[in-house]
């Protein structure tokens, strides 16, 4: 399905910030593996044993061939099993015989010991269909942990970061764009001050009702790597929409403007002037903005985002204890010395970077990033938090994101899109709407 | 799957619900914001010609008799919390009776009912159950000799809602069970359940204009099993099933209006129930 018609089919009912990039949700229960509408094409479909794609002991799959031809298909299917990083595990082949007009049914149990996140190519070699399924699936994922330390002063590091912020005078500055405004909401753009004397800048929608006590929640969306947010209309009339445009993206470049591969890197050299340090800040600041307006609740905030958004949601959450909610979905930088051998990315350009620096090694800069890793952020969130995230995420592998839920110690919930990769379907963003409403009182 | 870098440009995505339901002709069982006051002024006529025998053979009241009562009624909720609210009901009625050779009337303030309601728990935030205490109070004496209003004795209500809305067939609906027992402390009782199902379907995306259909009764126990035909509202011992029809718009966010007509369809030691209301809903504060 093509972007247009994803927001064809949500545009009813939801505003769209929309970027790029998203797919749709998957069928939870049964999946057209080959996507072949052919009708007189061989085809499979892969139905897993559990909505999550999680199993206790033996992950369970049944494989399933149609023939739709005049053709009697021999030959095999099998699956191989994988550790996230690629390390071949078991497998099994069945052989096959699957008359014309017809199907065959394949169950398949993969029992693995071990706690943790696992990898499986299906695949079909009939006489005239060759095809592979890939998938993923968990064990027991609510035993994994890190086997990496949160730093012992990574609460006083982040409790420096924020004195250091509170030195800066925020200097708000308001701007009301009565050409933006629409849907029935005012917009705003606003600039203020952050660490190191950064300009950050923003946009604040809020709806046209009520009178001038009327007071709204305030969602503050955070945003993806290298995004430039716009400002978010819609129609909610109880809801105050702020999109925050971090240190050197967006309308926020004034002093930091990397290209796009080198902002993850920014001053990785040093954990106090890495650049994710200083948008951590922003994002807090960002919070301090909320508290200068007297029409925002300020014990009603909700912070959302994903990919990088979902990273800052939960740190921001972590070191700023006035956030009331917290939406993350498929979180960057979870348990990132992890992320070695599983993904390419940050990694690949990190390396990149530190291969033009011979003084630099890739420990050190793995230990700059432990004070920028999610799942030790995770621990120090208090309020309640939903976590979104796919098993075939290339960028954060379900192992390293389940190790963010299992680190959270509050109320959370967590949604596994087990057919998506970096992203998360509509029930996903509906059930978050739905939390929110809830825990606000927006009955 | 290949890593790309565009994935990365992830997209912001908040979908900004209204609640589809916030014209329901009273949150029921769903739970009322705090800080949000809901006042709905209705007036409501009912028709009765025929009367359920203590055996539920549907027959003519006798020497042609008619029943009708018009109720004004008068009902508030406030949320004081996320869990809880207060609702309480003021109503008064007229009653005519006719008959051949006979007729009275009479009319004032029936039984007042203030209650507290609990949001108990809810299913992914989409299916919610509540429970309801309400305290019934008479707002009027019973004199010997003369038409009663009501049964005259104060009383209690227990009542557990369970609601929920989504979509259907491209619309949004919601539905609302609720069952109530109450026990009115005379020494004949009686003890009632009380119990009503309705669906409600929006017909536009606005949210402003929407039908529900709703199917209710009464089930009442007591020794005292006479039938008081002049009189339906003091009989203690009678069942009836109802349905009924309901149409509300919403002009604006806070002011509704609901045209709703009932018919009984089965019951036993009752009037064969004919109803029509006009409700409006002020939705204030919050």
């Amino acid at each position: 399905m093509s972007v247009k018609n994803i927001l064809k089919y949500i545009s009813a009912i939801i505003c769209v910030l929309a970027i790029t990039g998203i797919t749709p949700a998957s069928s939870q229960d049964k999946d057209d593996s080959d996507g072949s509408k052919n009708a007189k094409e061989v085809s499979t479909t892969l139905i897993p044993g559990s909505k999550t794609g999680t199993f206790e002991e033996k992950a369970r799959f049944t494989y399933v061939v149609n023939n739709p031809t005049g053709n009697e298909q021999t030959g095999k299917v099998s699956y191989q099993a994988f550790t996230m990083k690629g390390e071949k595990l078991q497998g099994q082949t069945m052989p096959v015989k699957i008359g014309k007009n017809s199907s065959g049914r394949y169950d398949f149990e993969i029992p693995e010991p071990k706690a943790g996140f696992y990898k499986v190519d299906f695949m079909v070699n009939v006489t005239d269909y060759d095809d592979t399924t890939r998938r993923a699936f968990g064990i027991r994922p609510d035993e994994l942990r890190s086997n990496y330390a949160k730093p012992a002063d990574f609460d006083e590091f982040w409790d420096n970061a924020k004195k250091e912020l509170a030195s800066v005078p925020p200097n708000f500055k308001v701007t009301y764009m009565p050409d933006s405004t629409r849907d029935n909401r005012k917009v705003y753009l606003f600039e203020m001050k952050s660490l190191d004397n950064l300009t950050i800048r923003g946009y604040l929608t809020v709806p046209k009702v009520g009178g001038k006590n009327k007071k709204f929640a305030v969602l503050l969306g955070l945003p993806g790597y290298q995004v430039g947010l716009p400002p978010m209309f819609g129609t909610d009339n109880d809801l105050a929409i702020i999109t925050l445009n971090v240190r050197g993206q967006g309308n926020s470049r004034d002093v930091i403007h990397t290209q796009r591969d080198e902002y993850i890197f920014y001053h990785i050299d040093d954990k106090n002037k890495y650049v994710m340090r200083g948008v951590i800040m922003d994002c807090v600041r960002a919070v301090d903005f909320i508290f200068s307006r007297p029409e925002l609740k300020h014990d009603q905030i909700i912070v959302s985002g994903g990919s990088m958004g979902g990273f800052l949601a939960i740190a921001t959450a972590a070191v700023d204890h006035r956030v009331a909610l917290c939406s993350a979905q498929n979180p960057i930088l979870s348990d990132i010395n992890n992320l070695d051998g599983e993904v390419d990315w940050p990694l690949i350009d990190i390396r990149k970077y530190i291969s033009a620096r011979p003084a630099l090694s890739f420990s050190k800069v793995l230990h700059n990033l432990d004070y920028f890793d999610t799942k030790n952020f995770a621990t120090m969130i208090k309020c309640p938090t939903l976590l979104g995230m796919g098993l075939l995420d290339p960028i954060v592998p379900p192992n390293n994101a389940y190790v963010d839920y299992n680190n959270l110690s509050g109320k959370k919930h967590l949604i596994i899109f087990r057919d998506l990769a970096h992203e998360v379907g509509y029930p996903y963003k509906a059930y978050e709407g739905r939390w929110m409403r809830d825990t606000f009182g927006l009955f | 799957m290949t890593f790309t870098r565009p994935v990365l440009k992830y997209l912001l995505v908040i979908i900004l619900f209204t609640i589809a339901m916030q014209n329901r002709a009273h949150a029921g069982g769903f739970p009322l914001r705090p800080g949000r006051l809901l006042i709905q002024p209705s007036v409501s006529y009912f028709f009765a010609d025929k009367e359920w025998d203590s055996t539920g053979v549907k027959k003519p009241f006798p020497a042609n008799g008619k029943f009708n009562s018009v109720l004004i009624s008068m009902y508030a909720e406030y949320g004081i919390s996320r869990r809880f609210s207060v609702v309480a009901l003021v109503p008064y009625t007229t009653n005519n009776f006719t008959q051949t050779g006979f007729s009275q009337s009479y009319s004032g303030l029936t039984d007042l009912e203030t209650g507290i309601k609990y949001y108990l728990a809810n299913i992914n935030y989409i299916y919610y159950f509540s429970l309801q205490g309400t305290a019934i109070t008479p707002m009027y004496k019973n004199t010997v000799g003369q038409p009663n209003l009501g049964y005259g004795e104060e009383g209690a209500e227990l009542k557990l809602s369970f609601a929920g809305s989504g979509t259907l067939f491209n619309r949004n609906y919601y539905f609302d069970v609720d069952n109530g027992v109450r026990q009115y402390f005379g020494d004949q009782g009686p003890i009632q359940d009380r119990y009503n199902a309705t669906f409600g379907l929006t017909l536009d995306k606005q949210f402003k204009d929407q039908l529900s259909v709703s199917f209710g009764g009464f089930y009442t126990a007591s020794d005292n099993k006479r039938f008081n035909l002049e009189n339906p509202l003091v009989n203690k011992n009678f069942e009836f099933k109802q349905v009924s029809l309901s149409y509300g718009h919403s002009f604006t966010r806070t002011f509704s209006v609901f045209l709703t007509g009932g018919q009984f369809i089965a019951g036993r030691n009752t009037g064969v129930g004919t109803s029509g209301s006009l409700a409006l809903l002020y939705r204030l504060g919050n």
